[in-house]
C-alpha cells in the first residue's frame, strides 16, 4: 500500500520536474532531491487514505469537467454581452449524498467552473448554489457531477 | 495550418477575457461577477494557453504551457467559493430581479 | 504572429487595468478581492504571451509562481482578512 502510493507519487513528481526542466538533463542533481522531499512531503501531508483514485473514473471525470467548463465560460461570456437582463439568478439549496471529506469539497470547488452554478455554503450535506439562471437544469448537472465524483474514489482497505 | 489554428485560439482567448472584464463591470452583484471572472477568465486563459503551447519548440516545453491552466483553473474555483462563502456568511444578499 | 500576441497581451493588460479600476470602486471588500482572481488568470495570461514575444521562457516559470500565488493569497484572504476587517461573523 504504501510502497505503491509512494511510487506513484514518485512517478508523478519525476514527470512533473521533467517539464518543469522543459526536457533538460542538467538539473538531474537538484530535480532529484527535490521530487525526494516532494515525496516525502506529499506523504506527510496527505498520507495514503483508503481511499485511492480509478484512472477510468479520473478520465471520464476529466472529460465531464472539461466539456463543462468550456460550455460554462461560453455560457457567461454570452450573458455577459447581453448585460444583467440576461440573469435570473436565484440560491437552491439541495443535499449531496457524497461522503464528507475530499469527494464534497471536490463537488463544492468544481461547481465553480460549471454551467451557471457557483456554490456558496456547505453546511454537513446541505449545499446552497448561488445561480446564474434559475431556469437552468442546475440540479440534474450537480447529480451528474456527484456519480462521476462517486466513481473516481475508489474505497480500497 | 497549426499557424492558424494557434491563430484563433489566441483570438478566442482573448474574447474570452474581454467577456469576463464587461460581467465584472456589468454583472450587478458579487456572486455573478465571480461567476464571469472565474468561468469567462478560465476559459480565455485555456485557449491562449493551447494556442501557444502549439507553438512550443518541444513537447516538455508545450506541456510546461498546459501545465499552468490546471493550476489557475483549481484556483479561481477556490478562490471562487472561498469569496462566495464569505459574502455569503457576512449576510451580502444576493441580486434578485 | 508575433505582432498578433503582442497585440492580444496588450488587450489583456487594458482589460486587467480597467477591471482593477472597476473592482477598487467595488461596494463590499469581496468585490476587490476579485482582484484574486483576475491577476491569476489574466496576468498568467499576460505572462505566457510576452515569454513568446520577448523569447524569456524563463517568464513561463514566472506565470506559474503567480498562479500558485493567486491561489494561496485567495484562500489566504477568504479565511482571514476579511474576518478581521468586518468584525467576527462566524
Amino acid at each position: 500500500m504504501i510502497i505503491r502510493s509512494l511510487f506513484l507519487r514518485g512517478l508523478l513528481f519525476v514527470a512533473l520536474w521533467w517539464i518543469l526542466a522543459e526536457g533538460r538533463h542538467d538539473g538531474w542533481l537538484l530535480g532529484g532531491i527535490a521530487v525526494a522531499a516532494a515525496t516525502w512531503a506529499s506523504l506527510k501531508l496527505l498520507p495514503p487514505a483508503r481511499q485511492s483514485i480509478r484512472l477510468a473514473g479520473l478520465l471520464a471525470f476529466l472529460r465531464f469537467f472539461l466539456w463543462n467548463s468550456l460550455r460554462g465560460g461560453m455560457q457567461v461570456a454570452g450573458m455577459a454581452l447581453r448585460g444583467r437582463e440576461a440573469l435570473q439568478p436565484a440560491i437552491i439549496e439541495l443535499q449531496v449524498s457524497l461522503p464528507p471529506g475530499s469527494a464534497r469539497i471536490l463537488l463544492v470547488n468544481a461547481l465553480g467552473l460549471m454551467p451557471g452554478s457557483l456554490g456558496v455554503d456547505l453546511d454537513g450535506a446541505n449545499l446552497r448554489l448561488h445561480v446564474l439562471d434559475a431556469c437552468q437544469p442546475i440540479v440534474a448537472e450537480t447529480r451528474a457531477l456527484e456519480v462521476l465524483i462517486t466513481d473516481l474514489f475508489e474505497v480500497t482497505s | 495550418m497549426i499557424e492558424w489554428l494557434s491563430m484563433a485560439l489566441l483570438l478566442a482567448g482573448a474574447f474570452f477575457f474581454f467577456a469576463g472584464t464587461v460581467g465584472l463591470l456589468r454583472f450587478p452583484d458579487v456572486y455573478s461577477r465571480l461567476h464571469a471572472l472565474a468561468k469567462a477568465d478560465n476559459l480565455g486563459l485555456g485557449c491562449a494557453l493551447f494556442g501557444l503551447a502549439l507553438q512550443a519548440e518541444s513537447l516538455a516545453a508545450a506541456l510546461k504551457l498546459l501545465l499552468i491552466w490546471p493550476l489557475v483553473m483549481a484556483a479561481s474555483a477556490s478562490i471562487g467559493f472561498a469569496i462566495a462563502h464569505r459574502a455569503h456568511r457576512l449576510g451580502i444578499a444576493p441580486w434578485r430581479k | 504572429m508575433t505582432t498578433l500576441m503582442q497585440a492580444v497581451a496588450l488587450f489583456l493588460l487594458a482589460n486587467l487595468v480597467l477591471a482593477l479600476v472597476v473592482a477598487a470602486r467595488g461596494p463590499t471588500p469581496a468585490d476587490r478581492m476579485l482582484m484574486a482572481l483576475l491577476i491569476g488568470t489574466t496576468g498568467t495570461g499576460i505572462l505566457v504571451l510576452l515569454a513568446q514575444t520577448m523569447h524569456l521562457p524563463a517568464l513561463v516559470d514566472v506565470a506559474l509562481v503567480l498562479a500558485l500565488l493567486a491561489a494561496i493569497g485567495g484562500i489566504a484572504f477568504a479565511r482571514r482578512a476579511w474576518q478581521d476587517v468586518e468584525g467576527e461573523h462566524d
